[in-house]
């Protein structure tokens, strides 16, 4: 869970360095950059063992064994697999991300609108989530045991066991189609504007989202919070007579956010992966929709942006996560 | 997404039982239930029973309106869509190519050829050269009269760049191709081929008459709309083209804008219908019905297109036409239309292209019999044969029917064992090699169906078919341009199909689509393309 642990990091230190954070995040980069070209080559291979390829997807089951051969050449497909991943590889290198093999758009002008709309679904879903997450951890915490705390933990047990899916039909079932008429149903963002010009095709996505996340940020709050009003400082600040939200927001919080901002970057990893199926389920034309698209279209290119760009937020957000919890506990960042 | 669940192959096989065991008969139950569907238990049952006849419906009546957005949401497109008239793929690439552009001739929603584009369309004496006569007066959208040049241009650009509607003119001898004057192009072929314009017909939707300055990138038809913007994979507006050289009498089209939105599948479409964003959702299946009636309209077409069983002729066990006819005889052609359409679609009777009037409609009907399969099988030595059936969700239905003929293949004693695939691994490398599996096929007239399919030289043989005397038959048919004569070898060669041939079809499948309340105008048709042929240019919106 705590990924400042992974072998990484707990790599043996021989002398004590002065900067644990620029020592971290150099060696994390490094890291990173291995895992990218590890995946790109996973990925790569991966989609070379599915049957068919792009020119089959593209030209659907009526072509013939000609036309078939033809676009196969013009897309480079009948090339050995190493120099296809090599020619895709010195072109990422030399900043040309390829075109899309299904239709010869460029993968950047393809992209760049839908990494935007992905881009906001998770920002709004992850800044919503933290926000109901945190004030739900203290509001529980400090009602430990009573009705309310039982209550909002059994609830937010009941959303863990549920997949991601099932969240966003429910909210479909309820707020669109069935019950009430309040949102639209699918989320056809109009290629070319921003997602922030039609809001309401936002709220059942991020809704879901957030929904998923906020569980598990919750929890971690509530516990994290109840083990610093445990602590022998807050008793001594309670005992000095400070007022309860004094305590709470001034001696607790600041304890108990550590933990808690793993937990909300682990969110924000989830949120990276959780979107393809959200994107799915309301068409919303982020890269997760792209994504599947891609895959049934074996749209190479495609599949490797955007999964490198996936792996890519994932290492970003390990690494930030573990330099705010550094920064958060003073005590780590003392060489012992 | 492939195959059906446990659970689904339960209930199939309960329907199944269900049915056999009600002592009243199946065919005196379809007398008495008089629409053609058939309760077969269960809700899907009483759902089908509740919806209209499968003889094909309409939202038709009333004055049209002009005016108004129509918002599509179509199922089968993805990424590679593409708005080129001459390069779609999948049913939505059809949808648009339909709004923009037009070609020489198409199918009415009968199915039967009517000129577009073209004025007429005659042969010479020995069926090897056709003069083609155009429209006159027929604007492009950007104000350029169509002329001979643009036909030329088109026709051309299809062959040369071995484009999808490439196979319907193989024989075509295009540095001879000439204008004639302004409204007349001569089409010269080097073999006999008398049924060019049936061939064209039948792939109309890959041979738009496109101008020749041609620019994809801003797409220019003589269609019912007009491009405005289009996103491959996601959606498309056009608008209404005022200038359309059909509207006259008051027709189509009525609506200002057609928006036409891809959806990935039937319960995105579904919500988004019961959203109130899309007023035309295609190709759904017959248990959504009742979902869809009651937010909108259902419009069931009677279908044409057809999804055979495809058995290889010259391989074992299908090298013995006793083992194929035995196959064909295993099948109840009307429990799997019922199980897997509700009862929708068409009769299938192993001869294609059902509504052509070619078609020798005195051939009788094929039924179950399975003790005339199981003396078949063992007249071949096949008695307790097994064989693997490569099943895909390649259409509607096809996965599933697969499972029904398993079912029944068990009272023939014959162990038919499923190997469901992918779509992209069905079309791949071993497509038109499988030894027993399916297919399916947008609808085509007969003879140009066998130009595709059933010769030594189609491109699509799937089921190895190679009959000398067949192939003769065929050349002596093409050659032929009055159409009586024709159509006696035709028979000849439907006579083959149904005592020997490698195909089983059980059925035509129907096209299941909705509309939201306001739509107005539309036709189910028998083509087998959603909407009576993707046909906006006739729906109105109240």
């Amino acid at each position: 869970m705590t990924t400042v642990e992974q072998p990484a990091a707990a790599a043996p230190v021989l002398v004590a360095v002065p900067h644990p954070i620029r020592r971290l995040l150099i060696e994390r980069t490094l890291y990173g950059i291995l895992t990218l070209f590890i995946v790109s080559i996973l990925v790569f291979a991966a989609t070379e063992l599915l049957p068919g390829d792009a020119a089959r997807a593209v030209l659907g089951h009526n072509a013939t064994p000609i036309q078939l051969h033809n676009l196969q050449v013009q897309l480079g497909l009948d090339r050995p697999a190493v120099v296809q991943y090599w020619s895709w590889l010195s072109g990422l290198l030399h900043g040309d991300l390829g075109k899309s093999l299904a239709n010869g758009e460029s993968v950047s002008t393809l992209l760049a609108g839908r990494i935007l709309n992905s881009a906001v679904l998770v920002v709004l879903a992850g800044f919503f989530g933290t926000v109901i997450g945190v004030a739900l951890g203290l509001f529980t915490a400090i009602r430990r045991d009573k009705f309310i705390d039982h209550t909002l933990s059994v609830i937010s047990l009941g959303v863990t066991a549920l997949p991601e899916f099932v969240i966003a039909l429910g909210f479909l079932f309820v707020f669109s189609t069935n019950v009430f008429h309040a949102f639209p149903a699918v989320s056809l963002i109009p290629p070319g504007s921003p997602p922030w010009q039609s809001p309401s095709l936002l709220v059942l996505p991020v809704a879901a989202l957030v929904v998923v996340i906020v569980p598990y940020i919750y929890r971690m709050m509530r516990a994290a919070t109840i083990e610093a009003l445990e602590s022998e400082y807050v008793e001594m600040a309670r005992l000095k007579g400070l007022p309860r939200t004094g305590v709470l927001l001034r001696h607790a919080l600041p304890n108990a956010i550590a933990p808690t901002i793993q937990a909300i970057g682990l969110s924000f990893l989830y949120l990276a992966g959780g979107i393809v199926l959200i994107e799915v389920v309301f068409a919303y034309p982020g890269i997760g929709f792209t994504l599947d698209q891609a895959v049934q279209n074996r749209d190479i290119p495609i599949i490797q942006f955007i999964v490198l760009l996936l792996a890519t937020f994932y290492i970003f957000m390990n690494i930030v996560t573990d330099v705010i919890a550094l920064i958060a506990t003073p005590r780590r960042r003392v060489p012992r | 997404m492939n195959g059906a669940t446990t659970g689904e192959r339960l209930e199939l096989a309960q329907a199944m039982q269900a049915e056999g065991s009600s002592g009243l008969g199946r065919r005196d139950f379809m007398r008495y239930a008089g629409a053609g569907a058939v309760l077969l238990g269960g809700a899907s049952g009483l759902a089908a029973c509740s919806s209209s006849t499968s003889s094909g419906t309409g939202t038709t009546g009333g004055t049209p309106k002009k005016g108004g957005t129509l918002t599509a949401g179509l199922a089968g497109g993805n990424a590679s869509d593409t708005v080129d008239g001459q390069k779609g793929v999948n049913n939505v690439d059809f949808s648009r190519i339909i709004a923009l552009y037009d070609a020489l001739s198409r199918y009415d929603i009968n199915a039967q050829i009517e000129n577009g584009l073209a004025e007429s369309f005659e042969p010479n004496s020995t069926a090897t050269e056709w003069t083609i006569k155009l429209k006159s007066g027929v604007e492009f959208h950007n104000g350029k009269t169509l002329t001979a040049d643009d036909v030329i241009f088109s026709l051309t650009r299809v062959v040369k760049g071995n484009l999808g509607g490439a196979s319907s003119m193989a024989n075509i001898d295009l540095a001879s191709m000439k204008k004639l004057d302004d409204l007349t192009v001569l089409v010269p072929f080097k073999t006999p081929y008398a049924t060019f314009p049936a061939g064209y017909t039948g792939y109309y939707y890959y041979l738009s008459i496109l101008p020749t300055d041609y620019d994809v990138h801003n797409p220019v038809g003589t269609g019912p709309f007009k491009y405005q913007s289009f996103t491959p994979g996601q959606t498309s507006t056009f608008v209404r083209n005022p200038n359309y050289y059909g509207s006259t009498g008051g027709k189509g089209p009525y609506i200002d804008t057609l928006v036409i939105n891809d959806l990935a599948d039937e319960n995105t479409q579904i919500n988004a219908m019961l959203a109130g964003q899309a007023d035309a959702i295609n190709l759904l299946s017959f248990t959504s019905i009742p979902r869809v009636q009651a937010a909108g309209q259902i419009l069931i077409g009677t279908g044409g297109g057809m999804t055979p069983f495809t058995m290889r002729v010259d391989q074992a066990p299908f090298n013995d036409v006793r083992v194929r006819q035995a196959f064909r005889l295993i099948a109840d052609r009307k429990q799997m239309m019922n199980l897997v359409f509700g009862g929708h679609g068409t009769l299938g009777n192993d001869i294609f292209s059902p509504w052509d009037p070619d078609i020798d409609s005195s051939i009788p009907q094929r039924e179950q019999d399975i003790n005339q399969a199981k003396s078949l099988l063992a007249a071949a030595g096949q008695s307790g044969l097994t064989v693997e059936l490569v099943t895909s969700d390649i259409a509607q239905g096809t996965t599933k029917v697969a499972q029904v003929f398993a079912q029944q293949a068990k009272a023939a004693g014959v162990t038919v064992n499923l190997r469901t695939v992918t779509a992209t691994d069905f079309y791949g490398t071993q497509y038109l090699k499988w030894t027993f599996a399916q297919d399916y096929w947008y609808y085509s007239q007969y003879l140009p169906q066998i130009a595709q399919a059933t010769l030594p030289i189609s491109p699509f043989n799937e089921t190895h078919w190679s009959d000398p005397t067949y192939v003769a038959l065929y050349n002596q048919a093409i050659a032929i341009t009055d159409p009586a004569k024709r159509r006696d070898v035709a028979h000849q060669l439907q006579a083959i199909d149904h005592t020997s041939g490698g195909y089983i079809i059980p059925y035509f499948p129907p096209t299941i689509d909705g509309l939201s309340k306001r739509v107005h105008g539309a036709q189910a048709g028998k083509v087998g393309l959603s909407f009576g042929n993707y046909s906006f240019k006739d729906m109105w919106l109240e």
